[in-house]
């Protein structure tokens, strides 16, 4: 065993070759019967007594991007199902999102090792679509029930790629009460006041992960801008509001001076969650561990109004999905999907939001007291409908990592140049996406 | 923890080590009756002896390496994710468009930016710099610990097994550790730097420093590892021969150069070779340490990652993997023949 | 050759040449000792705050990572990473796949590589030094560009989702490393001993199996804690070859659990790892015994 082996981070690509012939390639592969659909609006928990429900022992093995703790909800989910049935079992197996992603990619090369349901983001629609491991899901299951912010973030040219399980990941404000009071910024002139009024003596105002391109998209909306031209694949990142975005970030840092000196994702949330930050910009997957640390003092809000031009950040938003990998058929795609649509149904769905404490993609779910009468859930649900949909095409990623260097440039090495640092991001846009 | 679960895992353990032996004894068995009573090969004994790793290895390394090369020159990817088949995708077609690219990759290796911005040659460079300091650090400090501990000395036990922590802890949490503590404001390094009065520098964004945190941390983390195998080495040099140095009137800097040195050298050279290659393959470090993807910090394997896997870039990532491999293989053939390491002991 | 209890001729060479225990030392003045335990004490120091600090981690309550102070037990210190480490996941079954595969490993694996280095050592035949190199050469090879072929080959010969893969692959991996090493102490020991025994009416193994292999103990007892380290920190090949078969995991994968893209549970990775280095470390000072020397009989000095 040589010491070379040890472990990489968990980002590694593991290619595959698809052992048939080269049509394993083409975008949605697979043609399976289509099963008889499942209603989604069952409201109970109890198993959808549909005729004909398969016989013979299934096993479902389901990848899911979460993690401990939340982990334990989806294994708690695939027990109360196998409760109902007992001929199928389901194996959950948790994989990080990069992990997830490879792992399915390269499913392509070697299709028996494929899992029967994957439990993962929107943004990867556009590397599975590209290499035709995930099935179409339009009238195999009914998507009349689920909102359709979340339902967008997998639809590709009118086709649907993926079930929404919970709807969100949008970015919002987090606030301290104690430290703000009970009501946050209401745009952004507000916010750098009180930010500024709260920082000092190793304290501030804000916080946010300053290496990741994820914590600038949101602006871009509020000044008047988005990342993809028109037609939704070619890059446009020079342009005269993304230098105003950059610089409004740069100013938050370098000229009110309300941000530590160099801060990632692990930073800003400890300092928020010791107290030493008043406010902070993180994402609503968050929600439960903040709101179990900081109690009653938690607040949640919409990003604030862009004073100078009057607009609102839009986050982009995503959510977690079900997606069914393209060699799935027969009597296990007819399992699979009903355990979707059982998953999500509504009473399901309000139990996740007890459980994670996201919101949900069920239509009647949102609606329900649980969701609109607790305060948190309710600013999140708000940031939400100011988000847009987070583009899940193969060049997002090709953006994001051009928009990472360009923040990183700005606010880590304090590069005020913003015209040259958003030409730089252009053009390291346009060589990826030339090169995929 | 569950017996059944253990249970089985050890006996398929078990039955795999095995069905190992027998595998083992049955090729020894035929190339034992091949070249000994049939052959009569007066070689037989070292090629029995070699054998088996040999076969395992050839199964192991020799294949994916041909497939790799294979798949480098054709214009395999995300977006063309098909068999090319042998030979390098000459007969194969992916999405309408011919596999085989020929040399394409390999230019584009050379020419296009091996990063965003970053060119092959400049971060060669940094690679052989980074190397070189680094190992120079591992070989100077880990041999100068195994001389001290190499003696009789109180405690020392202890100390060996204490130098010995920065490897045995898992590097993705000790890594991860590092990279907060070098933060410039809440870090350890410049909280403890503050104490003698030293303002710190911005490890993460500072171009030089962080390059210098790399070094730091994988100094940290290699120096443990040299040590034990030189330690190792020094333990079988006898000790009389430094007694007789001693009674000669030999300083311990003479013992050093004629005693010391020369008997170490079979261990110390493979040990250089090895340090040298594992630094420059050496993955996680600069790129946990490289937070912020500083294009100056980039080593050939961490931009052999972003620029080819990130991206599922197959065909690409197949070229530039053997650019490296054939630099490094220039450096070792070269290295290994200087130095006499493939003298036996015979010589 | 019979098996004796009085020093054969042999051994008796062995002890004339003076094979024993460290150089020196015994007579260095109290400065220069006390320089020596500074430096020593500095080193320990340096090479153990971090790992301090990754035991604070560990202690810290809400998983937090960060601290800005300097104590090495924080405030608030609590057991709680460690008791949902160990008592509300399988991480006891990981440490044992761990354990059973890694200590099987590392023998074969020290097994392959004793008598491939001896052929090395001792034997000048035509192809060693391509041989030699080409050890070498499979050490140079970026590790991400074996996953993807192997993955493919694993799946043909269907060695995914069992140890059968994972355990072949160990053993054959570790070996060009170890041959290199072995080779390497194997030359520092005098041939004239096989050869003495050999005259004494040894065939040529059972010289190295009764001179050499004795002789090259710590050389043996370094190559296999370095095959086990290796082995038991292994992520990428346990990863491609156990998949997705969650009762397998070895450690690494299952500590994964603890990670994700921004919310990583770092008090339970760093109780995790403190736990998995104990054996390590544990190995090393149990080890100590065997690195000090092959064959002391007594002290005794020719």
């Amino acid at each position: 065993m040589s010491h070379k082996l040890q472990r990489l981070l968990p980002i590694f690509v593991v290619g595959a070759l698809v052992l048939a012939a080269c049509g394993g390639g083409e975008i949605g592969g697979d043609e399976s019967e289509a099963p008889e659909s499942q209603g989604t609006d069952s409201s109970e928990a109890a198993a959808p007594s549909e005729a004909a429900f398969p016989e013979g022992d299934i096993e479902i093995e389901l990848w899911t991007k979460e993690g401990d703790p939340q982990i334990e909800y989806v294994e708690a989910l695939a027990d109360a199902y196998t409760a109902e049935h007992a001929n199928v079992t389901i194996n959950v197996v948790n994989k990080d999102v990069e992990v997830l992603r490879e792992d399915l990619v390269n499913t392509a090369l070697a299709p028996e090792s494929a899992p029967e349901l994957v439990w993962t983001v929107a943004d990867h629609v556009g590397p599975f679509t590209s290499a035709g491991v995930i099935q179409e899901l339009d009238g195999k299951v009914d998507t009349a029930g689920y909102e359709e912010g979340a339902l967008a973030a997998v639809q590709v040219d009118g086709t649907t790629w993926g079930i929404p399980i919970s709807n969100g990941n949008q970015l919002m404000l987090y606030y301290n009460k104690s430290i703000v009071g009970e009501e946050p910024p209401a745009d952004t002139d507000e916010l750098i006041a009180t930010a500024t009024e709260n920082t000092g003596d190793g304290s501030f105002g804000l916080v946010f992960n300053e290496t990741e391109s994820f914590w600038l998209t949101p602006w871009l909306a509020g000044f008047g801008t988005s990342v993809f031209e028109d037609d939704g694949t070619t890059p446009n990142l020079d342009t005269p509001e993304m230098q105003a975005a950059l610089e409004f970030l740069y100013d938050l840092k370098y000229t009110e001076e309300v941000m530590p000196g160099e801060a990632d994702y692990t930073i800003a949330s400890d300092l928020f969650t010791s107290g030493d930050a008043a406010m902070i910009v993180n994402g609503d997957w968050e929600l439960g561990n903040y709101a179990d640390q900081l109690g009653d003092d938690l607040g949640v809000a919409p990003l604030p109004t862009v004073t100078s031009t009057g607009l609102d950040p839009a986050p982009y938003t995503a959510g977690s999905f079900y997606m069914v990998p393209s060699a799935i058929e027969g009597d296990t795609l007819t399992v699979v999907l009903d355990f979707i649509s059982w998953s999500t149904s509504t009473e399901n769905q309000i139990q996740m939001v007890e459980e994670l404490r996201r919101l949900p993609a069920n239509l009647e779910a949102l609606e329900d007291p649980i969701v609109t009468d607790d305060p948190l859930l309710a600013g999140a649900a708000e940031a939400v409908q100011r988000g847009t949909p987070q583009p899940t095409n193969v060049e997002m990623r090709c953006v994001f990592d051009a928009m990472n260097t360009g923040i990183r440039d700005v606010l880590g090495a304090g590069n005020s140049d913003f015209a040259s640092v958003t030409a730089d991001m252009q053009a390291a846009a346009e060589n990826c996406v030339a090169t995929l | 923890m569950d017996v059944d679960r253990s249970v089985a895992a050890l006996s398929e353990v078990l039955f795999t080590l095995a069905i190992f032996a027998v595998g083992i004894a049955i090729l020894e068995g035929v190339l034992y009756v091949i070249l000994v009573r049939w052959l009569k090969a007066r070689l037989a004994l070292p090629i029995l002896l070699i054998a088996p790793a040999l076969v395992g290895l050839t199964a192991l390394i020799i294949y994916p390496l041909v497939w790799e090369l294979n798949v480098s020159f054709t214009n395999m990817s995300l977006n063309r994710l098909c068999d090319p088949g042998f030979p390098a995708g000459l007969l194969a077609e992916c999405r309408g468009e011919p596999m085989f690219i020929g040399l394409d990759n390999y230019i584009n290796v050379f020419t296009r930016p091996v990063l965003q911005v970053a060119g092959f040659f400049q971060v060669f460079w940094q690679t052989i710099l980074w190397t070189v300091i680094n190992v120079a650090f591992h070989v100077g400090l880990g041999l100068g610990l195994a001389l001290l501990l190499n003696r009789h000395l109180r405690l020392k036990g202890v100390y060996r097994a204490l130098i010995v922590l920065p490897w045995a802890i898992p590097q993705i949490v000790s890594l991860a550790v590092w990279r907060t503590e070098l933060n410039a404001e809440f870090g350890m390094v410049n909280q403890l730097l503050s104490l003698i009065g030293i303002s710190g520098p911005s490890w993460m964004t500072d171009p030089f420093w962080n390059f210098f945190a790399m070094i730091m941390v994988n100094v940290w983390l290699g120096v443990p590892f040299m040590m034990v195998l030189l330690l190792g080495g020094l333990q079988s040099i006898p000790a009389d021969l430094y007694e007789a140095a001693e009674i000669d009137g030999a300083s311990s800097r003479q013992s050093f150069r004629h005693i010391t040195l020369p008997l170490l050298r079979p261990v110390l050279v493979p040990s250089v070779i090895l340090g040298t290659v594992w630094t420059f393959n050496n993955f996680n470090v600069p790129f946990v340490i490289n937070q912020l993807e500083l294009e100056t910090s980039d080593t050939l394997v961490t931009g052999l990652f972003r620029a080819a896997f990130q991206y599922n870039r197959y065909g690409f990532a197949g070229a530039y993997a053997f650019v490296v491999f054939a630099v490094l293989l220039v450096f070792v053939i070269v290295y290994v023949r200087r130095s006499g390491a493939l003298r036996g002991a015979y010589e | 050759m019979t098996s004796t209890t009085v020093p054969t001729p042999v051994q008796a060479a062995a002890v004339k040449k003076g094979i024993t225990t460290s150089a020196g030392g015994r007579g260095d003045s109290p400065l220069k000792r006390a320089i020596i335990h500074a430096t020593l004490f500095l080193a320990a120091l340096i090479a153990i705050v971090p790992v301090l600090r990754v035991i604070s981690v560990s202690l810290r309550p809400e998983n937090r990572l960060l601290s800005r102070t300097l104590d090495i037990i924080p405030e608030g210190a609590t057991f709680a990473s460690y008791e949902n480490v160990l008592f509300n996941t399988d991480f006891p079954q990981w440490l044992f796949n761990s354990l059973i595969i890694t200590i099987g490993t590392s023998l074969v694996g020290l097994i392959f590589a004793a008598t491939s280095a001896y052929g090395f050592s001792r034997f000048a035949f035509p192809g060693r030094g391509v041989g030699l190199t080409g050890l070498l050469a499979t050490q140079l090879i970026p590790a991400t560009m074996l996953l993807v072929p192997i993955f493919i080959l694993a799946i043909q010969l269907d060695l995914v989702g069992t140890y059968r893969g994972l355990v072949i692959a160990y053993a054959v991996t570790s070996v060009p490393f170890s041959i290199w090493i072995l080779k390497g102490y194997y030359d520092t020991v005098p041939v004239e001993l096989e050869e003495a025994a050999r005259i004494d009416g040894c065939s040529q193994l059972e010289a190295f199996w009764r001179v050499l292999l004795p002789l090259s103990t710590p050389a043996l007892a370094i190559v296999f804690l370095f095959n086990f380290l290796a082995a038991w920190n292994e992520f990428v090949l346990a990863r491609v070859l156990i998949g997705s078969q969650t009762d397998l995991f070895t450690w690494p994968l299952g500590i994964l659990r603890f990670q994700a893209q921004f919310q990583t549970q770092w008090g339970d990775l760093a109780a995790a790892s403190v736990l998995v280095s104990i054996p390590i470390v544990a190995l090393f000072l149990y080890s100590s015994k065997w690195l000090i020397s092959g064959v002391t009989l007594g002290g005794v000095k020719g």
